[in-house]
């Protein structure tokens, strides 16, 4: 259907993060050196919507101090960098995949949803594997965002031809052979693109096939969150669940059924509009 | 979240948890506001003929219908996973996200909207499983366990189902004849009646 050039040719169609996600993020790299808040705070600044939500954050109730109000240089000292990164990115991210995987038939606001169920999931795995939350959590966000390199080749519903055919192989290989490239590799081509730190980049094209030589703990991360996603039925296309569980993977991370199930209900009910603390974290499907 | 109150009269349109849908074109059933839609761990009862309900993106999840072709009454759940014990709190938030809880829930239900047990046309669709899961998690697998589990103490038999595989699918109930489309892999199919 399109060959890597043609399909490498359409990450340059799709418009950048913008700089406030990109620097912020940035910051998390690396294992998080410690930025000055007022470097952090002029980044903020630059972007009204990221400041409006960060405001709205730190006084809600979760993180406020009932009858007080913070200006934005208290709120970026409350919140720290890390927080901040993951709010700047899911706010723009998730606007950025509302309407995105039309081409495996997926319904407006589904992939968006799915992404942060995901990070959700990554998080707290990586809390209880040790590998740093935020970035887990801004990975997991990330780690579809190829999807919209195949919307932009291919048109809608345009993968349920081949998924009507699919035997019992992995959905990435039906990706590679109509485009030269699937979902996970031309998601980190477009986080490499946009600068994202490497950490990010390597689990975004793992997520579906985690290395194991050598193993990168935030890619088994993103790789579990995935599955507890797909397991939530979040992001569910034409694809379905022409994903494998890697098992070298669980058993590096040592997971246990009881635990990815439970995970499974948690992801569920922290996408109810009531439960979310963080602005602009659902869009209406 | 007021999911499983019932509206107190029997003779009122009996929806639980549900809402219309204000737009999404499918295969099945175009007119939206003909559409009842059962999210993930929900389910939806009703009476009104003139409505389908719909739940969409099964993968390991099951949806489960029930129908009584006298009463005209309908029920579907869409639940996620097989056993409550491994989060009792959402369970006691939410039981239609477990089977062991939703189905027997799905049946009450539908009794207290009219049906007759012993009327009841029951089908299902979904558990479908991740690739090369290496018999660790099985989800989908251990969800069609239950549903035969309950089925079979509650001396109940499956009508038609459609389940496993590898893909996603879409499960329609239509209220006026209890009849069951089921959209996989772009195309659509009948479960009900045969």
């Amino acid at each position: 259907m399109a060959t890597l050039n043609e399909t490498i040719a359409s990450l340059d169609r799709l418009p950048a993060l913008p700089s406030t996600s990109v620097r912020l993020v940035a910051m998390l790299a690396g294992g998080g050196t410690q930025a000055s808040l007022r470097d952090v705070e002029q980044i903020v600044r630059q972007d009204e919507s990221i400041a409006a939500s960060i405001l709205k954050l730190a006084n809600s109730a979760a993180y406020g101090v009932p009858g007080r109000s913070f200006s934005l240089s208290d709120a970026v000292r409350r919140l720290g960098t890390r927080t901040l990164a993951k709010i700047a990115l899911e706010t723009q991210v998730s606007g950025r995949l509302a309407n995105a995987g039309v081409s495996y038939g997926l319904r407006r606001g589904a992939l968006s949803e799915s992404a942060l169920g995901g990070a959700i999931a990554a998080e707290t795995l990586a809390r209880r594997y040790r590998v740093d939350p935020e970035l887990a959590f801004v990975a997991a966000l990330l780690r579809d965002i190829g999807k919209l390199a195949i919307d932009a080749i291919a048109g809608p519903d345009a993968l349920e031809a081949i998924a009507a055919q699919a035997d019992a192989r992995p959905f990435l290989a039906y990706e590679r052979e109509a485009f030269g490239a699937d979902h996970a590799e031309l998601g980190a081509l477009l986080c490499e693109r946009w600068g994202m730190p490497l950490e990010i980049v390597h689990a975004v094209r793992g997520h579906h096939e985690p290395p194991s030589n050598p193993a990168d703990p935030v890619t088994d991360v993103v790789h579990a969150a995935d599955c507890v996603a797909r397991w939530a039925g979040l992001g569910l296309g034409c694809d379905g669940l022409l994903y494998p569980f890697n098992a070298e993977a669980r058993l590096r991370l040592g997971a246990t059924r009881d635990e990815l199930e439970a995970l499974v209900a948690d992801v569920h009910s922290a996408l109810t509009p009531a439960a979310t603390g963080l602005p602009n974290l659902r869009n209406a499907a | 979240m007021s999911r499983f109150q019932l509206p107190g009269s029997p003779s009122t349109l009996a929806s639980v948890g549900a809402k219309d849908e204000p737009s999404r074109s499918l295969g099945i059933d175009r007119n939206a506001r003909e559409r009842l839609v059962v999210g993930v761990a929900d389910l939806a009862v009703s009476k009104d003929s003139s409505k389908s309900i719909v739940t969409y993106a099964l993968g390991s999840c099951i949806g489960v219908t029930v129908y009584d072709p006298v009463a005209k009454v309908g029920g579907m759940l869409h639940f996620m996973l097989p056993e409550s014990t491994v989060s009792p709190e959402k369970a006691a938030a939410n039981p239609a996200m477990f089977g062991d809880l939703g189905i027997p829930m799905l049946f009450q239900k539908v009794i207290e909207a009219g049906a007759r047990r012993e009327r009841l046309v029951v089908c299902a669709a979904g558990g479908a499983e991740v690739l090369a899961d290496d018999g660790h998690f099985r989800i989908g697998h251990r969800n069609r366990t239950i549903l035969r589990k309950i089925f079979w103490k509650q001396n109940l038999l499956l009508a038609a189902d459609d389940t496993g595989g590898q893909h996603s699918r879409t499960m329609s109930l239509k209220l006026a004849d209890g009849s069951i489309q089921i959209r996989a892999q772009g195309k659509d199919s009948s479960l009900w009646p045969r």
